[in-house]
């Protein structure tokens, strides 16, 4: 026996057509009800879900229930694909200002605070990946612990900086993440150096590693310092909770 | 041998700033702001009801934090002279303390060599650890939870140190001193730590020199400190129980620093 389904015909006109129809879109409905008379033919064909077509193919039909609900959740913001934005800018990284902001730390003895005035976290997360992953070729699984490490030691740098600026001091923890995080650029380029230096304690590895702890705590204090107020008579004592940070980050590259 | 950067008791003190002392408003500063908007909201969310009372807990418990991070250079040099080698301290051990508002309350560190911040103390252990995975990396057993359980063994023997001032304090009638007071005294001891603990990165052998140095230096510091902190805070003076539990003291230093200084992986030696 044979049932009548309303189905809308499945238009896959070529031509000059489908740059009319590519405008239009049928609004996605909710499962169990009937199909909307305004709906005109889809240009994007497999949008074209019903309640009688969902119901048609019952092995899937609790799974194309569910992918009606969520298109029809889906669909809602934009008028048409177009509109929508690109991912990056919808997750909010932008690779130009990581691009810029991880250079402006190559050079520890001009600090361009501009750069970092409004912090972001994804360019952390990447130099955070990157030094996992030389880490992992050198043979030592550390993912959470560095993560754990730069977690730790961003709320210790943002205890240690208000509590010593005192009533103007105004370092919020997401800027102070986001300096620790870029600041850690020397110590992937250390981990990375010492995938090629040979193995052993010696006292070039030692040397090695200094120059690029210096290096990081320069670059971090001075950014911590100028990016934030209340910070200036305190240098010394800022950088040196920045030395003990990095310090702790090339003891694990080094052994 | 240093320039004590406050006003002797007698001279005209400067027009400073009033600056809350460990017993006034706990409420002004970066460091109460940030008591009251981190712990505040918390209290709002578990207690449902205003967050007055976590406010007024906590400030029962601990003084305003702020005071003890008033620091710059040259006292953070300076107290560091005077905890490594307080024997070489020519000046007096007391405390300047100012009228504030009608109530009596201790100068800021930046004024008063001998007031305790906690800068140091905060420095001294991160150094500590740090040192300690230095020392674990020469001798090829370095994991980062060893390093973890460093860290860990740390905070125990910071917490030992600081039961062990509270209970002196408390054995002679009033633990009335601030806490955040005594988890600074507590924590002068990793000063020394470090400098055994360097010393026995760079020559293995001075350490066994270096180690005894630092319980005695640290047993004197706390010494002198702790009879300033009993003569301000106790009633009655019984000068030999007094004196019994300050040498007990300096004596408890040594197994202390030596259980704190032995750096491998097990808990105990």
């Amino acid at each position: 026996m044979t049932k009548e389904f309303a189905v809308p015909p499945v238009d896959f006109a070529g031509g000059s057509t489908a740059g009319a129809n590519f405008q239009q879109r049928r609004v996605p409905t909710a499962p169990f009800q009937p199909p909307r008379p305004s709906s005109v033919s889809s240009s994007i064909p497999f949008m074209s879900f019903d309640a009688a077509s969902a119901a048609a193919s019952t092995p899937a039909g609790p799974f194309g229930g569910t992918i009606a609900s969520s298109s029809s959740f889906g669909g809602g913001g934009y008028a048409s694909f177009e509109d929508e934005e690109p991912l990056l800018d919808e997750l909010g990284i932008r690779p130009d200002q990581i691009w810029k902001k991880t250079r402006s730390i190559l050079n520890p003895f001009r600090i361009n605070k501009t750069v970092h005035k409004d912090s972001d976290l994804s360019g952390p997360i990447f130099l955070y990946l990157a030094l996992c992953l030389f880490q992992l070729l050198a043979g030592k699984i550390q993912f959470g612990v560095i993560l754990g490490w730069v977690v730790v030691s961003s709320i210790f740098l943002y205890i240690v900086f208000n509590m010593l600026a005192g009533r103007n001091g105004n370092l919020n923890l997401h800027t102070c993440t986001s300096l620790v995080g870029y600041s850690l650029l020397p110590v992937v380029m250390l981990s990375a150096v010492s995938l090629f230096v040979p193995q052993g304690a010696g006292p070039v590895r030692f040397v090695i590693a200094a120059a690029f702890v210096l290096w990081a705590t320069r670059a971090c204090s001075n950014l911590v310092v100028s990016l934030a107020d209340g910070g200036e008579e305190h240098r010394g004592l800022i950088s040196y909770a920045c030395f003990l940070i990095y310090t702790l980050f090339t003891l694990l590259v080094i052994f | 041998m240093y320039n004590n950067m406050g006003p002797q008791p007698g001279m005209p003190r400067p027009p400073g700033n009033p600056q809350p002392g460990p017993f006034g408003n706990p409420f002004t500063g970066a460091g109460s702001g940030f008591i009251r908007g981190g712990l505040g909201a918390y209290g709002e969310r578990i207690l449902g009801s205003s967050s007055e009372y976590v406010q007024s807990n906590i400030s029962r418990y601990f003084s305003d934090p702020q005071y003890y991070f008033q620091v710059n250079d040259q006292y953070v040099r300076n107290k560091l002279k005077v905890v490594l080698f307080p024997f070489l301290h020519r000046g007096h051990w007391t405390r300047i303390s100012e009228p504030v508002g009608g109530r009596l309350s201790y100068k800021p560190p930046i004024y008063d060599i001998n007031a305790p911040d906690l800068y140091i103390p905060f420095m001294a252990f991160g150094t500590y650890v740090v040192l300690a995975g230095l020392s674990l990396g020469l001798n090829g057993k370095f994991t980062p939870e060893a390093l973890n359980w460093l860290f860990v063994k740390g905070l125990v023997g910071w917490f030992l140190q600081v039961m062990l001032l509270k209970v002196t304090l408390l054995s002679l009638g009033s633990g009335e001193a601030p806490l955040l007071d005594i988890v600074a005294y507590g924590g002068y001891a990793f000063a020394g730590l470090c400098l055994a603990g360097f010393s026995k990165i760079m020559w293995g052998y001075s350490y066994y020199a270096l180690m005894p140095w630092t319980c005695l230096c640290t047993g004197i510091f706390l010494v002198k400190t702790m009879k300033r902190v009993l003569f301000a805070e106790v009633r009655s003076y019984d000068s030999s129980k007094h004196h019994y539990l300050l040498l007990f003291l300096a004596l408890v230093q040594f197994p202390l620093l030596i259980w704190l200084g032995n750096i491998s992986v097990n808990w105990l030696f």
